[in-house]
């Protein structure tokens, strides 16, 4: 084996905090004297510079920071160590994610030590946090409202008109694909559910909701089933691509104009830049096409919070650095601009850091302007306890709605089917 | 060479002795941690499940009950179980016998005189085992994807047609093939080892006597390297009926394969994705028996080859 | 299938020997070409590693696959600046990982395989087949009962919760048990016990020794499994600095939809983790050249 004198001095390093280690994990921590010492698993990049600005003015709160893996794994991670008995002390999760967590007593209710970070937040978005309770479960820290991205040099160059309704983006995806076969106006992706909730929130859909004791479910209410329709009529006439996201070949499509546009999030900037960076300055951002003309609704697609773990022994610390990173404006100007986040804090969205474009759209100076106008009308969602059964269940029948060539809409009433299946079985009280 | 057969002698190993038993502590020990406890725990999950009250958002309104036989009724009766477990025995017929076939095949080549390249071939054959699980969706991604595919690209600049290498038909043999890949290196060493094991004496007299090298790979090693074929096609078995990793690599880049698409997938799907820890265990304790049935049948059949036989 | 043979493939005793070359034979063509077919199979995706390491982020999805760029270093660059050196502690920490966990697992190996294989002793079997049947549960659902074991013990974020579950390889028990059955010779140990060895002695002196092929293979599969085991760390490390490469890497890939992932980074580190292991392989094909001693068959 290699083994370079740095590698050599790191595994004696290694060696001491592995005795370290162990002794430590033998007993437990309370911190009594000495800085309050706080574990925090987050996954957003480059989130350490926020960690590192909190350590240098607290000394007496110091944060470690374990950057995990996104989504639904830190969720699991987050389970099992708490069955565990050893969580961290915070945790950055996404809001669809909060239910099931609160269901599991994963998360404390901090609305006695944070009931006051309320007013920086849109009502839509506290509302995500409170999950329609008078308990607090974590502050919002980044919000992921759509709006379509488009380059706007190959709708120049196919003659397109940017569309402001969905029956004129149907439309635009059916003259592309007359004139070319080698291109899509986008694709729909059955392996990314957050994105098809967003659509569907945008629809009008609830997919979930408290109805005093028990839960109303209604994934196949009429404006999921609506949106489903649309793109499964979209797909069966073959003017968008089925095809998943996130992939190698929707990585170059990106790269090379096989793709025009991209219903996505705020975020997705740093998506292109990151997989598409040679198409800089081509892009342009405008808001989603509606469903009725002149309306002005758009979903919500990702967006995370932080929560404050209920077995921490050191809430109010752990409350007080949740606070500070979501709402100080310090704080969320690093968030912007270093972890290329769009912050959820109201003050945040009109602040210094969001006054220029980013990088890949500089060719578009009000982008951040019109961001907010957009991010205003996002609708809001309550998510159920179970969201992962429906989103797996999304990607199940998607996918063999694609490959069978059957409704989507079928497969919407499949994931109900499970949604409320999973419900019952785990003894939820269902509201008839 | 005969696994465990080997006269008696009487003496000493005959008598009642700890040494055998205090040599096998560590290893009993550690397997009774890391396995034995945590598989009954896992088989007494699988008779549990989750009862919650009302909203189950509140605290305390989530219990653990006695289930009985309910998670196991409901793996039964789920369709996908069944469809991913013949797509499984499909996939095991197909590749157990191409991917040992092969690691025979490289085998021997590697054991016999004068085969050029023989340092470099190995070394490139064991090269697949190496390659982290992790870029594994990237890496075939950029392989089988029709834009970013080089064989697309190769038949495109040919004229030739144009293959979907993950569509719906074909992309069984997509996730064959890397497993495939991944594991004929793996097996090829273990049957070359054991190839390494027998005596030159032995055939060095068939080669003066003229044989040619195919008959001496026939006619003497392979006999000789029965056990290890047997045991090696035992845990190849094994291995391909939990095929999981292969078809997790290729699920983001497909619509062809759903999240059930094997056994295995199934029970990750319960235990990392939906978070129902309690499905996941019955249904592996059922893969775990089946399993057992299959392999231990097999060996029972195979047996006298594989131990009995003299030379 | 038919090869170019000097010789006629009828073989009787009443041949004349085939007379020494004076020169050295030259290499056989199909069996090369079979060999190289396969070699060519095997690197042809290890290939596409190589190459990917040398684009940038930006010409990663931009231009034909196999063609190279020329960003290596700027990539390895980059890499070793994620979080001031990370990856470098976790290539430490997989060395720690996968090199005490293999050496440890060749040696309870070796040790339980001959003791399989040369003792007679009541539950022999029923051990070994419990052993063996190990391997039969799926390690998808020992992960997480192992998580909560450990963490009662209290060694959960530690580096024992990885290192304990990879120390215990049924097939490696398998493998030592053929092994110490094929190479050490019950007339060796005899003699030795007559000479009035203790039995670890015996073991240490004279079996292991006759077992070292096979204790290499043992060591070298462990040493490759660990290195690339993603679920055990998965489930049992919080802590980022001691996360293994393979985790490391996992969480780079894997920040969310609504981050970008950073491709090169993690195509970079793959192609410097499969270079100690292609080292490893090489230092340690010369033990498989060794003749066993005595290279008796059992009778």
């Amino acid at each position: 084996m290699r083994r370079s004198l740095g590698a050599k001095i790191m595994v004696t390093t290694l060696a001491a905090s592995l005795a370290t280690s162990l002794v430590a994990a033998c007993g437990s921590d309370s911190g009594d004297d000495g800085p309050i010492e706080l574990t925090f698993w987050s996954w957003a990049p480059e989130i350490e510079q926020v960690v590192d600005a909190w350590n240098a003015d607290n000394p007496d709160i110091k944060v470690t920071l374990s950057k995990q893996a996104g989504g639904g794994d830190i969720v699991t991670k987050l389970l099992t160590a708490n069955q565990a008995g050893n969580p961290p002390d915070l945790a950055q999760v996404e809001y669809q994610s909060l239910p099931t967590l609160v269901s599991n007593d994963v998360l404390a209710d901090i609305a006695d030590l944070a009931g006051d970070a309320q007013s920086a937040f849109a009502e839509g978005v506290w509302q995500q946090v409170t999950l329609g309770t008078d308990a607090v479960y974590a502050i919002p820290q980044d919000a992921g409202p759509m709006m379509l991205y488009y380059r706007a040099d190959l709708f120049e160059q196919f003659g397109l008109t940017v569309p402001t309704t969905w029956n004129e983006f149907a439309q635009t995806a059916r003259d592309l694909r007359a004139q070319t076969t080698d291109h899509y106006l986008t694709t729909f992706s059955a392996n990314d559910p957050g994105w098809f909730a967003g659509l569907a929130q945008q629809a009008g859909a609830a997919w979930w909701a408290i109805d005093g004791e028990a839960w109303r479910v209604t994934v196949d209410d009429p404006a999921t089933r609506q949106v489903a329709e649309f793109w499964g009529g979209l797909v069966t006439e073959d003017v968008v691509d089925d095809q998943p996201m996130y992939t190698p070949e929707w990585n170059q499509a990106l790269n090379d104009g096989t793709l025009l546009a991209w219903p996505s999030a705020i975020w997705g900037p740093g998506v292109l830049a990151g997989n598409a960076a040679d198409t800089e300055g081509r892009w342009e951002m405008a808001p989603l096409p509606q469903w009725t003309a002149g309306a002005n609704v758009t979903g919500n697609w990702g967006g995370s919070s932080t929560g404050v773990t209920e077995k921490s022994p050191h809430r109010e610390a752990a409350v007080k650095f949740a606070t500070w990173m979501n709402t100080d404006p310090a704080a969320t100007e690093l968030l912007v601009r270093e972890s290329a986040i769009y912050p959820a804090a109201r003050d945040a969205q009109t602040g210094p850091a969001l006054a220029d474009p980013p990088a890949f759209f500089a060719n578009q100076p009000d982008f951040y302007a019109l961001a907010q106008e957009i991010a205003d009308t996002a609708a809001g969602f309550t998510w159920g306890p179970n969201v992962n059964v429906t989103y797996q269940t999304y990607m199940d029948s998607f996918a063999a709605a694609i490959t069978d060539g059957t409704p989507f809409v079928d497969a919407v009433a499949a994931m109900q089917t499970a949604t409320v299946g999973d419900m019952r079985d785990n003894g939820f009280s269902i509201a008839e | 060479m005969p696994v465990a057969v080997r006269t008696r002698s009487g003496g000493r190993r005959g008598r009642r002795t700890a040494v055998p038993y205090v040599f096998l502590t560590p290893a009993v020990a550690l397997f009774v941690l890391t396995f034995l406890l945590p598989i009954g725990y896992a088989v007494y999950l699988s008779l549990r499940k989750v009862q919650v009250s009302g909203l189950g958002l509140g605290r305390g309104s989530r219990t653990e009950v006695f289930a009985g036989l309910a998670n196991y009724r409901a793996a039964l009766a789920d369709p996908t179980l069944l469809t991913g477990a013949l797509r499984v025995f499909g996939y095991g017929a197909l590749l157990v016998p191409v991917m040992l076939g092969l690691a025979l095949l490289f085998a021997l080549l590697l054991d016999r005189p004068r085969v050029g390249l023989q340092r470099v071939s190995r070394i490139a054959i064991f090269l697949p085992y190496a390659v982290p699980a992790v870029i594994a969706s990237l890496l075939w991604g950029f392989l089988y994807l029709p834009a970013t595919s080089p064989l697309n690209d190769t038949l495109d600049w040919l004229g030739g047609p144009q293959p979907d290498l993950l569509g719906t038909g074909t992309v069984f043999y997509a996730v064959v093939n890397i497993a495939l890949w991944g594991g004929v290196g793996f097996n090829m060493i273990v049957l070359f080892t054991a190839l390494r094991a027998i005596p030159p004496e032995l055939y060095e007299s068939a080669r003066i006597d003229g044989c040619s090298e195919l008959q001496i790979a026939w006619r003497i090693k392979i006999p000789l390297l029965t056990p290890a074929l047997v045991m090696t096609t035992v845990f190849t078995m094994i291995a391909t009926l939990q095929v999981f990793s292969e078809p997790m690599t290729l699920r983001p880049l497909t619509n062809s394969i759903s999240s059930t698409w094997t056994p295995l997938m199934k029970i990750y799907r319960d235990a990392f994705a939906t978070d129902d820890r309690y499905a996941a265990a019955a249904t592996s304790v059922i893969v775990a028996l089946v399993t057992l049935v299959l392999s231990f049948g097999f060996l029972r059949l195979v047996q006298r080859r594989a131990f009995g036989q003299e030379r | 299938m038919a090869t170019a043979h000097p010789q006629p493939a009828a073989a009787t005793t009443r041949r004349r020997p085939h007379r020494p070359r004076p020169h050295r034979p030259r290499p056989q063509l199909v069996p090369t070409i079979v060999l190289l077919t396969g070699a060519v199979y095997c690197l042809l995706p290890v290939a596409w590693v190589l190459v990917a390491a040398t684009k940038s982020g930006s010409s990663l999805f931009s231009t034909f696959t196999f063609a190279p760029g020329d960003a290596l270093f700027a990539n390895i660059a980059e890499l070793s600046a994620y979080r001031g050196g990370q990856f470098w502690r976790w290539v430490a920490n997989t060395a720690l990982y996968a090199g005490v966990g293999a050496l440890a697992s060749a040696a309870l190996s070796g040790l339980s395989g001959y003791t399989l294989a040369k003792y007679d002793f009541v539950g022999r079997s029923a051990i070994f087949n419990t052993l063996l049947a190990g391997v039969l549960v799926p390690g998808v659902i020992l992960a997480v009962p192992q998580y909560l074991l450990l963490a009662k013990i209290g060694l959960a974020d530690t580096y024992w919760s990885v290192l304990l579950p990879s120390i215990i390889s049924p097939y490696g028990i398998y493998l030592a048990r053929i092994y110490a059955a094929a190479a050490v010779p019950d007339t060796v140990i005899e003699a030795a016990r007559t000479d009035g060895a203790g039995e670890f002695r015996i073991f240490r002196q004279v079996a292991v020794p006759m077992m070292i092929p096979g204790l290499i293979t043992v060591f070298l599969f462990q040493f490759v499994a660990i290195w690339n085991n993603f679920l055990l760390p998965f489930i049992m490390l919080a802590d980022d600095n001691k996360f293994p490469v393979t985790l490391g890497l996992y969480t780079l890939l894997n920040q969310g939809s609504t981050t970008p992932a950073l491709y090169s980074l993690v195509i970079t580190g793959s192609l410097l983790s499969i270079i100690p292991l292609v080292a490893l392989f090489l230092s340690l094909q010369r033990y498989w050249r060794i003749d066993l001693l005595s290279g008796s068959i059992k009778a």
